[in-house]
């Protein structure tokens, strides 16, 4: 938690508080140094955001078409989903089913990893069990999905977790099979035991390589939310997108599902990156 | 910091779970309290969002608004492979369904009867307005999306082929979920499309379809969707499934009864069920009012044969089993002697 915000940023090269004394043209050069970076980090992205946004409305324009939503039908769409209510209850069950389905497959995908990573046998064992299952689509599971767990919950969670548990599995593995040597024969000269070797040296090394895991992991979680929600339920952001297709002529409600699901998943993606910022995870990048 | 993370999580799951269980699942805090009042059990019925299920949610509407709550729980899908798996499943002991896909199911030995049939006529063959296709001749080499393999309107459209010489190797067939159907026609990525309404109303409705044909001028009294249930919870629940099927058979009565009971169906179930604009339901009841008919409903042998010979000459079924397999009629053995509910929609 050391760590200033500033510090990440790798353009910061100048260090913040000697800048608090420093006399006034430094401390407008700072400023100046700040807007520079603003523009950068927020103006850059919101620009081509904007005449994306343009560009889309202009092509419904010309082209004609009364199906394909412009952005401001969109953005009605959203405030009347917010209207009825359903928005934020939908949001709370996708969320709901992903945060489920993610957190088993991390609660099971990590301890598997670094155990196939370190015992060989398993490795050769189980590895190409793995690598079968992992390129089966999670839509191609949705039928044996429903036999299994019926139209509860328990299907969409289910679908979620397989989505997610192969990519944390394998990022797990690879983490311990490129453990420097050295670091375990130097580990074993100190005379660690097994649980401290794991402890001060298996899972500090690992843990980057990990986490960049789960950040993929979670954004394929995210992406199968639609696929998953397809089933039976009756909530949540894929359930409207699908919804929206049996009310006739909706597009609008189509895409403002696709236009939230985009959002979350960017908010998503944020809160992950910020776990790599930790001390813990930057000393398995130390050379 | 580690414990940062890890407690940030726990509470994220705690609230994220509450808050479904309080917004989505109906869970108030005090359902996970001991002693917290549980009803008998739902008879869940598998449904999607078309005129061919309209009994089922308004059985649900009726029942709900005379008694309070009904023992029916409709289960809406979105297209028939996910109803069908639901129904293998057992989460759904009873289901609206294509007649030829519970024939065919029957076939390979999965215990269903068909008890009810859910109506008559209802569907239509739809063309973009500006092609050039007038009459069934002209969609020789064109593409026409159906439901489903085992539906209806696919041996419909095999009739209305074999009746002017032509057969299915004349035209493309695709499958594509009915609420699809729409947009695809619009895009033109079809040049027909047939489905159960109000999917092809809407077309019409929308400015962009044309009717080539309603079922009635082609295979008149036309059934696509039946009732059924599952044989071995008829053994054991025979009670509750008579009591089902009445209040089904109740509401065909009921919607056939006066031209505004089928308007105010229009207005609840677009509202509660499907999802759709009311103008929607409200032409395709009304406009003609035979388009689609929920009265005459009792299974009936000759009928049912008549499918079979369809689907085996089709190649669809084999023909292994029989009317007495997969039909059970002791339900409603004659729909003449049902009442409609004695119900009308609050003003």
């Amino acid at each position: 938690m050391s760590v200033a915000p500033v510090a990440s940023d790798a353009g910061a090269t100048t260090g913040a508080p000697e800048l608090l004394d420093a006399p006034e043209p430094a401390r407008r050069g700072r400023r100046r140094l700040d807007l520079v970076r603003f523009r950068r980090r927020v103006g850059l992205p919101v620009m081509v955001m904007a005449l994306s946004i343009a560009a889309w409305d202009v092509a419904v324009r010309i082209s004609g078409s009364d199906m394909f939503p412009r952005p401001v039908e969109v953005l009605r769409g959203v405030i009347e989903l917010a209207e009825r209510g359903v928005l934020f209850k939908y949001i709370i069950a996708s969320l709901f089913r992903v945060t489920w389905g993610f957190a088993l497959a991390v609660m099971v995908g990590v301890p598997l990893g670094l155990l196939l990573g370190w015992f060989r046998r398993l490795y050769l064992a189980f590895n190409p069990m793995i690598q079968i299952l992992r390129p089966i689509s999670p839509i191609a599971w949705i039928p044996l999905a429903i036999l299994w767990f019926g139209v509860s919950d328990a299907a969409p969670v289910f679908l979620i977790f397989l989505a997610s548990v192969f990519p944390i599995t394998v990022s797990a593995m690879a983490a311990v099979q490129n453990i420097q040597p050295v670091y375990v024969r130097a580990a074993r000269n100190f005379g660690l035991s097994r649980a401290q070797l794991f402890r001060r040296i298996v899972f500090p090394a690992t843990l980057p390589q990990i986490i960049t895991g789960i950040r993929i992991a979670l954004g394929v979680a995210w992406l199968v939310v639609v696929a998953a929600e397809m089933i039976a339920v009756n909530s949540g952001l894929g359930y409207l997108i699908i919804d929206a297709r049996n009310a006739g002529k909706r597009y609008d409600l189509v895409v403002a599902g696709m236009v939230m699901i985009g959002l979350i998943g960017l908010a998503l993606d944020i809160l992950v990156r910020r776990l790599e910022r930790f001390d813990e995870v930057r000393w398995g990048y130390a050379r | 910091m580690k414990r940062i993370v890890v407690l940030g999580s726990l509470v994220w799951i705690i609230v994220i779970s509450t808050l479904h269980a309080h917004l989505n699942l109906g869970m108030g805090l005090n359902s996970f309290m001991p002693g917290a009042e549980k009803g008998p059990e739902k008879f869940r019925v598998g449904f999607l969002p078309v005129t061919c299920h309209l009994t089922c949610p308004v059985t649900h509407y009726i029942n709900e608004s005379m008694t309070g709550e009904g023992q029916l729980e409709p289960v809406r899908f979105n297209g028939w492979p996910e109803l069908k798996e639901a129904y293998l499943a057992g989460y759904t002991p009873a289901t609206f369904i294509l007649a030829p896909m519970a024939i065919k199911l029957r076939e390979e030995g999965v215990p269903i009867k068909i008890v009810y049939l859910g109506h008559r006529d209802g569907t239509a063959m739809m063309v973009h307005k500006d092609s050039q296709i007038y009459r069934i001749e002209d969609l020789k080499g064109k593409k026409v999306a159906v439901p489903n393999r085992y539906s209806n309107q696919r041996l419909l459209v095999y009739k209305a082929l074999q009746e002017r010489g032509m057969s299915l190797d004349d035209i493309t067939l695709l499958e594509m979920p009915p609420p699809d159907m729409p947009a695809a026609l619009y895009a033109r990525a079809v040049d027909a499309v047939t489905s159960g309404e109000p999917f092809m109303a809407q077309t019409e409705l929308d400015g962009y379809g044309r009717i080539l044909y309603l079922t009635k001028d082609v295979w008149p009294n036309f059934i696509s969707c039946v009732l059924a249930v599952d044989e071995r919870v008829i053994e054991t629940r025979r009670d509750e499934v008579q009591r089902l099927v009445d209040g089904i058979a109740k509401s065909g009565k009921w919607l056939d009864d006066t031209m505004d009971h089928r308007m105010q169906a229009a207005d609840f179930v677009s509202q509660h069920y499907y999802n759709q604009h009311p103008r929607l339901l409200r032409h395709v009841l009304s406009k003609p009012p035979d388009r689609v008919k929920y009265t005459n409903l009792t299974v009936r042998r000759a009928e049912f044969e008549e499918i079979e010979a369809l689907g085996k000459a089709d190649g669809l079924l084999k023909g292994t089993v029989d009317f007495d397999d997969y039909c059970d009629t002791s339900f409603v053995p004659d729909d003449a002697a049902v009442p409609a509910h004695d119900w009308e929609a609050p003003q």
